[in-house]
């Protein structure tokens, strides 16, 4: 156990002193994220929202042409709350305003009548989206407010009420940031052959084994080292993404955690496949230049799967970078699953089994 | 140290070992014993299998055939215990470049059970000024001390130096000889690989001499010498006037030899005996040999007379 841990913490040493595998790990992906998140981003500052009137009264006619409401948004009517909430699951609208029958009345009530419940307005939002919905509540909110406030002293006439609804048609930076991790990631466990084979090559892979140390303790600390990069790696995107562009966690932070583990090891398991085949040093770093490239743009993280032709839809339906972009793009922000996350998670652990088992038969010590 | 072992003694022992890689035979069938506190030497060329032996007897190479057992272990299924008790300094090993000094000995402590502290290490190697240097910065003879100080880091009863004075300076040989000295003062066996004949001259008790993936002979330097030598060489600039039928029929002279015109040899079995026959012959001739000087065969004409070619070839 201490030679597992020092092991680790001498490996972890090496990679924080090596700016270079720094940079690509830490940096690179950050660097993605901002330029393409900027590149995607522009137009987010004025949105639609679904405008539902159930009253049509005077008042909810003055309220529609509120300029606290018209000045950040634009309002699309529908007729019912079933037509608002199916234009915002597919993405024309980013929200939706229900102003229920009775709202003149209560509007007109403040300050008169004692009793009654507090008429709810309610909003669906989609919590992946912080941004929007954040404004929205807000805005509404305050308006709520306002109404209430000529009631003081006395029970309110109005309530806010939200609702989650679950957008499909998610913004591009949100479907770019999960696939930025996944490459990450995917870069991570590639890139752990460089290391292998170099320690290989300068015969410490050989030093190492004129001590009692097993193969194994030495292997569980290089893999250890790389997971806990990766999860690093993974907090630190997830920290960008929210601060920059209000992209929270949607699902539970521990399936996100197993995805990243799981698609870590997945990848690592890739790495020392080449780590088995590369004679030498600069052999492996070209072997996973090579590969990198097709791993990445011949799967979905880029471009929605549809939006490919399909004989390279049959190439992507593949490759394992595909459902580990689905996977966290499910867990982090939601949208539409390629497959289900139990799915896309067998055919990940089937990655990570038939590399394994292929390293496990070629990989030299010498 | 007497050449006699008796077996209860040795912490090597060897029975005609091999190891063929493809084509090449690099250990052909080799026999030695190393005993308690010895410093024993593998003397050869690069190629000669010295470094293959050792590998085998370090647990990090298995034989094809032959019988190997170090510290009573044997070395092909007892490998996980032997490496406990063993140190093993690597040729041209590297270490991890961004580690520091002390940071990589503290790593390997943590792979035994017992071990000595780093700062001890790096005061015996005389590492102190880079103790908080990163093993890339090192030079190539600090590497080396390195590499050395890291065999040493579980107290080994038994320690492999794999041509352990390759790159450092005349001093750094000089200190890392007087800490193999420390070493088989403290009962410590070693077993070195070497291609300078000084070092094994200096420090091994006894010695291989290996070409070929053989083991031309063993013995201490003394035995090897006269083993194979009885003569001692007189050499002198040249004198005009004696020929060499002359200086063949001096008493004990086996060989007259000249080396570039310059001095001539007289290979001799009876060193006084030739010495006054000469200065006799040339004082009738009225000169007087220059330079006169005797020399004993070294360890290097051993070498050259068992292989055929010096060591470095």
């Amino acid at each position: 156990m201490h030679s597992l841990l020092s092991l680790t913490s001498a490996n972890l040493k090496s990679f924080s002193r090596d700016r270079a595998a720094m940079f690509w790990t830490l940096a690179f992906p950050l660097v993605f994220i901002l330029l393409f998140g900027a590149i995607f981003s522009g137009g987010t500052s004025r949105f639609t929202v679904g405008w539902v009137d159930g009253d049509g009264s005077s008042s909810s006619k003055a309220l529609k042409s509120n300029p606290a409401l018209t000045d950040v948004f634009t309002l699309q009517a529908y007729a019912g709350d079933d037509e608002a909430i199916a234009a915002m699951k597919q993405g024309d609208v980013r929200a939706v305003l229900v102003i229920p029958q009775g709202f003149e009345a209560a509007v007109k009530s403040a300050g008169t009548v004692q009793g009654g419940a507090a008429l709810p307005i309610t909003v669906y939002t989609d919590p992946s989206n912080q941004q929007v919905s954040g404004i929205i509540t807000g805005i509404v909110a305050s308006l709520v407010g306002g109404f209430n406030q000529a009631a003081s002293g006395r029970l309110p006439v109005l309530s806010l009420e939200t609702q989650a609804v679950q957008s499909q048609a998610i913004t591009a930076v949100a479907y770019l940031v999960p696939s930025i991790l996944a490459m990450a990631l995917m870069q991570l466990g590639l890139f752990s052959a460089i290391p292998i084979v170099e320690q290989r090559e300068s015969l410490i892979l050989k030093r190492i084994a004129a001590t009692p140390i097993k193969r194994r303790t030495f292997i569980a600390a290089n893999v250890i080292t790389r997971l806990l990069i990766g999860l690093i790696q993974a907090v630190v995107i997830l920290a960008v993404a929210q601060v920059v562009f209000g992209i929270t966690l949607l699902g539970n932070p521990v399936v996100f955690a197993g995805i990243v583990v799981l698609g870590a090891l997945t990848f690592i398991a890739l790495g020392y496949v080449v780590a088995s085949f590369a004679p030498t040093e600069d052999a492996a770093s070209q072997m996973v230049s090579i590969l990198q490239f097709p791993l990445m743009f011949l799967s979905g993280i880029f471009f929605a799967l549809e939006s490919l032709p399909q004989f390279l839809r049959g190439v992507a339906a593949f490759m394992p970078l595909t459902y580990l972009g689905d996977a966290l793009r499910q867990v982090m922000v939601g949208g539409t699953p390629f497959v289900p996350l139990g799915v896309g998670a067998g055919i990940l652990g089937v990655w990570l089994v038939g590399c394994f088992l292929i390293s496990a038969r070629f990989f030299r010590w010498q | 140290m007497p050449s006699g072992i008796r077996d209860a003694d040795a912490v090597i022992r060897v029975r005609d070992l091999q190891k063929r890689y493809g084509e090449v035979q690099a250990v052909a069938g080799i026999s030695f014993e190393v005993g308690r506190g010895e410093v024993f030497g593998l003397l050869g060329p690069n190629g000669a299998g010295k470094s293959t032996t050792i590998e085998i007897l370090e647990g990090l190479r298995a034989q094809d055939a032959g019988e190997a057992t170090v510290l009573g272990l044997d070395v092909r299924h007892q490998a996980s215990a032997l490496k406990e008790r063993i140190g093993v300094q690597l040729q041209s090993a590297a270490l991890y470049p961004r580690l520091t000094v002390h940071e990589v000995l503290e790593l390997f402590a943590s792979f035994y059970a017992s071990s000595v502290p780093p700062d001890q290490l790096i005061e015996a190697l005389d590492l102190g000024e880079r103790r908080n240097a990163q093993t890339r910065q090192l030079s190539g003879g600090q590497r080396q001390r390195l590499s050395v100080a890291l065999s040493l880091v579980n107290d080994p009863e038994l320690v492999f130096l794999d041509e352990p004075t390759t790159g450092m300076d005349p001093a750094a040989r000089r200190s890392l000889w007087d800490l193999v000295r420390g070493l088989r003062a403290k009962g410590r066996t070693v077993l070195l690989t070497t291609h300078y004949m000084e070092e094994a001259e200096e420090l091994c008790d006894r010695l291989a001499i290996m070409d070929h993936g053989r083991i031309l002979e063993i013995g201490t330097v003394d035995q090897l010498v006269s083993r194979r030598f009885t003569e001692r060489t007189i050499r002198y600039e040249r004198l005009s006037g004696i020929d060499d039928a002359t200086l063949a029929a001096f008493p004990g002279v086996t060989r007259v030899a000249h080396e570039d015109d310059e001095a001539t040899l007289l290979y001799t079995r009876d060193v006084a005996g030739t010495i006054g026959a000469l200065l006799g012959a040339a004082e009738a001739r009225g000169v007087e040999p220059r330079g006169l000087g005797i020399r004993s065969p070294s360890l290097e004409d051993v070498f050259l007379a068992l292989t055929g070619h010096a060591i470095r070839d």
